[in-house]
């Protein structure tokens, strides 16, 4: 069964959404996907919902949520780390794909901001027996992968700038996104020093908002909208607990597996000239230059040239990250469908930083300590080639 | 209208049974010794360890003690106040004992912390170091107190 | 298209001094040498289990993924009462998995998960008065029991049953019988409930190894199909009414449905009866008992002597299952339900199994 995304809505994510409860969040994000999709709540048969708890101080918040989602309707709770919103969204897709429903909705809520620091939290996720005692969290591992990639492949630190650079210069263009002000280089080399060789300007900021996916089955996505995003191939893969034992810290192996399996799938021979647009979670600059190598956008060792080079600007050969990314606007377990919607949109040709003439769009979200990828091609195509 | 704000702690206690691996290997550190399991499928020596291989999924059994030096895989010093975690400056790395196929996290130490520059270079990849064990040893993680450079 | 159990692994369950995720590995290695296939056949890997609080790890998949065998293969975690990681996993198989384990985790004595749950309740109007989950429990009780007047002694039966059904099970985790004189003279825990009228919390984990038909054939020779499953949820607030459960009755047509079948087809029943009066309102919202009845009721429900003897929080849904599928495959029973529920009453899970 060929799925498609027929509507889209987020937030506007911001540092604290005082405005709002939680389902009232929830609320804001499903009406927006609903608007995008002229469909209203009674239509929607079904809910995937997803979220990191702890992060908002609420446990199982979908039992409160599901209020804001349609009450009654089966709902169905994802957590998974970093890659929550991608998986919620996989999960809603599976529920049509299957063929059991024909209009499925994923839910993403997410507020760091109502938690006083995040990182105590991302700690909680370490192992309480041999390695929570570190103080080790998401930043510290994505420190890990700046250390060794630099010293690996000779990168510098203005190299790693140039993404946030990048960045910060498509958030500007996204009213949505979080973090808005316009940095330059020396910006970044000259914020203080968060986890060595990682300065404040190459780290995400942590956001409340939510976002709101809509799924269809292929007949009712083409009586919805002209322009649906198909959802032409997904895949997700889980690594081994420990970091230690994934020692080549300089190289993302794993998202190198699932890229394959993922391309594969989708008929994709060349990403960097068969993808138009990727969406990557890179809460912290390094990740992007991994993650572009790992799926083969670059050659080891040179996605660091990228943003310096220009290629993943907006008028670049490969546009990455056109909503500002996850460096401006991390709602954790929100951030993997924010990366989903915004690739949809960009196939639809909607999106409000538009890479003119997207086809075909690339989905990604990491989660746990480096440990799962969920990745998925996005396409105005039902198939490729 | 002033929004209100409600300040609320999630204080909830747990006990956390180590199981019967890492109790041994906390024994063993009480005596200064670092032990491994040998996974007999693919002979890998996994440090921490822990009862099963989750690459082969199969049981580990053989006990290894492994040397307290070993080899820099990369590290990060952390510069920010976190609630809850170390005050800073601190230095975490991952570092592979030798006779280990895998890495273990550790602070890294015995140096001054405040330029991180210089601390990158002396722990940069690559770097033999070596354990520091607290005089007082309790059978906890934090026994090895840091990892120090082998000069 | 069918989907069937080809495997089947429990972890024993009781209080635990290994890790969480060192039992699920048992119960996988278990799951996948009961189906006599290696874990590199398994395609997909469905989680089901509670998270930070539940187990005292954020992302607890990060642990009990591998240990189901998960390394460098697809898998999710839906958080919750495992039950509810069956409707995923069966979806997954329809789409495009051949070989999918649902793995469930369980793990509740490490932490008190009373206070645990208390903080599913919203900060504002709920979470500050306190309301346990017994608590809550207890007023669900106390509304049915006052609505149908029934008797305090009636309900204390209904323990002795399945206790007694409980002492049969080698798998269950309370296996001591007890008297009405006992269930009458136990503490009371939040009045009306008294502590033997409620599950108590206990570790313990299942697998299970489900595949698309045809492969399923060429897996095992006794296959436990799954005809059905519904899910679905209660209004948050308490907007509702304490002396029934609809949001069951909701599950269950959902299930059926699906699977094309009538209660009459069914022969026997798990449910999660996490009190005695759960018990019973569960068996009258899955229309098996007249409302108000359900103390009465007869027939052949929680032979593993259900949550009553049995309750590892976040596993409980699919060791019901999983037990009712055990005497599918034994040929005691042609088909049955199996039924979950988790948080403050709030959500229902219903599968229909055949042989």
């Amino acid at each position: 069964m060929r799925v498609a995304v027929v509507g889209f809505g987020q937030t506007p994510f911001r540092t604290k959404r005082k405005d709002k409860t939680h389902p009232e969040l929830a609320f804001e994000a499903v009406n927006a996907a609903l608007e995008h999709a002229g469909l209203e709540l009674k239509d929607i048969e079904a809910v995937a919902y997803g979220s990191m708890d702890p992060f908002d101080g609420i446990y199982c918040p979908e039992r409160w949520d599901s209020t804001a989602c349609g009450l009654e309707k089966p709902i169905m709770k994802i957590s998974t780390g970093g890659t929550t919103g991608m998986t919620t969204a996989l999960a809603a897709y599976e529920h049509v794909a299957s063929g059991l429903f024909d209009l499925v909705m994923a839910v993403c809520v997410q507020r760091v901001g109502e938690c006083v620091d995040a990182q105590p939290v991302l700690n909680t996720a370490v192992d309480p027996i041999y390695e929570r005692y570190s103080g080790l969290g998401a930043i510290h591992v994505a420190s890990f992968q700046a250390t060794a990639y630099m010293a690996k492949y000779n990168a510098t630190e203005e190299d790693l700038a140039w993404v946030s650079v990048k960045d910060h210069k498509n958030a500007l263009k996204n009213p949505y996104a979080h973090i808005k002000m316009d940095v330059s280089v020396d910006d970044v080399l000259n914020s203080r020093v968060v986890c060595s060789p990682l300065k404040l300007l190459e780290c995400c900021p942590r956001s409340d908002g939510a976002a709101a996916v809509i799924f269809a089955s292929e007949d009712l996505a083409r009586k919805i909208r002209d322009n649906p995003a198909w959802v032409v191939a997904e895949t997700t893969i889980s690594d081994s607990y420990y970091l230690g034992d994934r020692l080549s810290f300089a190289e993302w192996d794993s998202l190198a597996i699932a890229g394959r399996r993922l391309f594969r799938d989708a008929g994709i021979e060349n990403p960097g000239k068969d993808i138009d647009v990727a969406e990557l979670y890179s809460p912290f600059t390094i990740q992007e230059i991994l993650e572009l190598e790992a799926l083969g956008f670059a050659e080891k060792g040179m996605g660091k040239e990228f943003a310096r080079e220009g290629v993943t600007f907006m008028d670049g050969d490969i546009p990455t990250n056109p909503s500002g990314g996850v460096l401006c606007t991390n709602p954790i377990g929100a951030t993997g469908l924010v990366r989903f919607g915004e690739a949809a949109l960009q196939v639809m040709g909607e999106a409000e930083n538009q890479v003119d003439g997207a086809e075909v769009a690339l989905s990604h979200a990491w989660g746990g300590t480096l440990q799962f990828h969920t990745l998925a091609v996005l396409s105005s195509k039902k198939k490729l080639g | 209208m002033e929004v209100k704000e409600f300040e609320v702690w999630w204080k909830i206690p747990f006990k956390h049974s180590a199981g019967l691996h890492a109790t041994k290997f906390f024994e063993g550190l009480k005596e200064g010794k670092i032990l491994g399991v040998r996974c007999e499928k693919c002979g890998r020596v996994l440090v921490p360890p822990r009862a099963f291989c989750e690459r082969c999924h199969t049981e580990t059994s053989e006990w290894v003690e492994v040397s307290d030096e070993g080899v820099v895989k990369t590290l990060t010093v952390t510069y920010m106040k976190f609630t809850g975690l170390p005050d800073p400056p601190y230095a975490v790395g991952v570092v592979k004992l030798d006779g280990a196929d895998t890495g273990m996290l550790c602070f890294l130490g015995g140096i001054d912390l405040s330029d991180w520059r210089k601390v990158h270079e002396t722990f940069k990849p690559g770097t033999r170091v070596k354990a520091v064990w607290k005089e007082e040893r309790e059978g906890k993680i934090t026994d090895i107190e840091y990892f120090r450079p082998l000069d | 298209m069918r989907i069937g159990i080809v495997g089947i692994g429990f972890t024993e369950f009781g209080i635990h001094k290994e890790p969480f995720y060192n039992l699920a590995f048992t119960a996988a290695k278990r799951a996948l040498d009961d189906a006599g296939i290696e874990r590199r056949e398994v395609d997909s890997f469905i989680l089901g289990g509670y998270d930070n609080l539940g187990v005292g790890r954020t992302i607890s998949n990060m642990y009990t993924a591998p240990a189901a065998g998960a390394y460098l293969r697809h898998e999710i975690r839906v958080s919750d009462d495992a039950l509810f990681a069956l409707p995923l996993a069966y979806m997954r198989l329809r789409h495009r998995s051949d070989v999918t384990m649902l793995l469930a985790f369980g793990h509740s004595s490490e932490t008190p998960i009373e206070l645990v749950e208390l903080q599913s309740l919203d900060p504002f109007f709920h979470r500050p008065l306190n309301l346990t989950l017994p608590a809550f429990f207890a007023m669900q009780s106390y509304a049915y029991r006052s609505r149908y007047d029934v008797d305090d002694e009636k309900l204390a039966e209904v323990v002795v049953r399945m206790r007694e059904k409980g002492s049969k099970s080698s798998l269950a985790f309370l296996r001591d019988k007890v008297k009405v004189e006992d269930v009458l003279n136990s503490e009371i825990v939040s009045y009306p409930l008294r502590k033997l009228e409620m599950a108590e919390w206990c570790d313990g984990c299942v697998a299970l190894i489900l595949a698309e038909e045809t492969v399923a054939k060429r897996i095992a020779d006794e296959i436990v199909w799954l005809d059905g499953v519904g899910w679905s949820v209660e209004n948050y607030y308490f907007d509702r009414e304490f002396h029934r459960l609809p949001f069951v009755t909701k599950s269950a047509e959902m299930a059926f449905k699906m699977a094309k079948k009538e209660r009459r087809d069914v022969e026997a029943l798990e449910i999660c009866d996490l009190t005695v009066d759960y018990h019973c309102m569960i068996l009258e919202a899955l229309g098996f008992a007249e409302e108000g009845g359900g103390w009465d009721y007869n027939g052949d429900v929680n032979s593993s002597g259900g949550a009553l003897c049995t309750n590892a929080y976040g596993s409980t849904g699919v060791f019901l299952l999983a037990n009712l599928a055990m005497r599918i495959r034994k040929g005691e029973i042609d088909c049955g339900l199996a039924q979950s529920m988790s948080g403050y009453a709030q959500k229902s899970c219903v599968a229909i199994l055949e042989g």
